[in-house]
């Protein structure tokens, strides 16, 4: 091929590529995540009503305004009662700030009676909630325990951490990063 | 068929699937050394130092970028955790110390790059199954038959089209007659890499969207596909240039 004629193609490839780009553009920020909850960063955090083992019924929804950690765990998942201390650390250093920890037990594959001497071994001062159902858990598509959703005060997740024991310099980025 | 190979590589064990993606290019590059005058121990040390500045790289630059976290807790510096990770440094990192590698053991620039490039096909790959797998870099809504349920949704099955096309990319690229100027095996792969991504980003529903709602990686993907072939022009008028006008004789 003539230089000149690979020029040509060049340049009509990028012209191409500029009107792609035009084309593509989503003025109205529709397609860019979107408005349906999903558990996934960038989604508005679905909605979960569920009570804590006194009684009390907490909605993910009356935490509007705060930054929420929410933490799905199980007595009998290890790395998950490994992070609870962190957990608790970072709870008592950013609470003041308008930051909450809901811990949600997956109860509907754990052992009721283990999980409050569990709390209360560990002095866990944040609420604890309790999926007997297993609704909460199907809701955010729980692959692996323990799984860490942060959500920021517009009700939107941020950031999700898969896995654990979450390290507490990670635990501080997050929660900072939900706190701005 | 795609929830089972989601449920089986849901994170973090996605990134398992970029593991034996790294494994097959490398081993496809060393096949292909010969060709381009690179013995496979270089190719093997350049990849291996490249992959340690990669993980190094993000942690620390992770660490810099969130010094005082770290101040707090330092033993979070030698964590497991995969999050305390910065992509982009390690990424940046990576290129870095492959480049610092070639240059003290005198690598050609180019056809170190040709003799790599199945190297970063396979791994373009690798990169499309694992979003695949995690549910990352997924589509915008789509009433089309082909959507694919996630997050939520019917969507384009986005991670499915990068697949498809890095799968095409990478064929491309294996099956094609290397011809010169020396580099294009590797401009190729970039320019056709950038211009997938270009179009794409047209479907994906996690765009990042700048002024009039243009999609960041749209622009970014331009300047590289447009670079590219600037470049690859460049290397061709040097080679025609060389040709005409030969050194003199010492």
């Amino acid at each position: 091929m003539q230089p000149m004629q690979r020029r040509i193609i060049y340049i009509i490839v990028l012209i191409l590529g500029l009107a792609w780009i035009r084309v593509s553009a989503d003025p109205s920020g529709t397609s860019a995540t979107g408005k349906i909850p999903a558990p996934q960063p960038g989604f508005p955090a679905p909605n979960f009503e569920l009570k804590t083992p006194q009684g009390e019924t907490i909605r993910l929804s009356d935490m509007r305004g705060q930054a929420v950690l929410v933490n799905l765990w199980a007595t009998w998942c290890p790395p998950c009662r490994a992070e609870m201390q962190t957990i608790e650390t970072v709870y008592n250093e950013y609470k003041d700030q308008d930051f909450t920890v809901l811990g949600v037990n997956m109860t509907y594959q754990d052992e009721r009676l283990e999980i409050m001497p569990f709390v209360n071994e560990q002095k866990l001062t944040f609420p604890i909630l309790l999926d007997e159902t297993g609704g909460m858990a199907s809701g955010y598509q729980l692959k692996s325990l323990p799984s860490s959703f942060f959500i920021d005060r517009a009700g939107v997740i941020n950031e999700v951490v898969i896995g654990g024991p979450m390290a507490e310099a990670l635990l501080r980025t997050r929660v900072e990063k939900i706190l701005k | 068929m795609i929830t089972i190979f989601r449920s089986l590589f849901a994170p973090p064990r996605h990134l398992i699937l970029f593991l034996p993606a790294l494994w097959l290019g490398l081993s496809l590059s060393e096949k292909r050394a010969d060709r381009y005058h690179i013995s496979k121990d270089m190719l093997n040390n350049i990849v291996f130092y490249g992959m340690l500045g990669y993980l190094l790289g993000g942690r620390l630059l992770f660490v810099v970028a969130n010094i005082s976290a770290f101040m707090k807790s330092p033993l979070s510096l030698f964590s497991i955790n995969l999050d305390l990770f910065d992509p982009v440094g390690g990424f940046v990192a990576a290129l870095l110390v492959g480049f610092g590698y070639g240059q003290r053991r005198k690598l050609p620039l180019w056809s170190t790059l040709d003799a790599l490039t199945p190297l970063f096909a396979m791994s373009a790959i690798g990169l499309a199954l694992a979003h695949l797998a995690a549910g990352t870099a997924f589509g915008s809504l789509t009433s089309l038959p082909w959507g694919i349920d996630l997050w939520n949704a019917a969507r384009h099955p986005t991670q499915i089209y990068e697949l498809i096309l890095s799968v095409l990319v990478f064929g491309f690229i294996w099956f094609r007659k290397t011809s010169p100027p020396v580099g294009s095996d590797f401009l190729w792969f970039l320019a056709l890499t950038a211009g997938a991504r270009l179009f794409l980003e047209a479907f994906r529903g996690d765009s990042e969207l700048i002024f009039g709602g243009v999609r960041l990686a749209q622009v970014l993907a331009w300047i590289v596909l447009a670079l590219t072939l600037l470049v690859s022009e460049a290397l061709r008028s040097t080679k025609r240039s060389i040709k005409q006008n030969p050194p003199l004789p010492k």
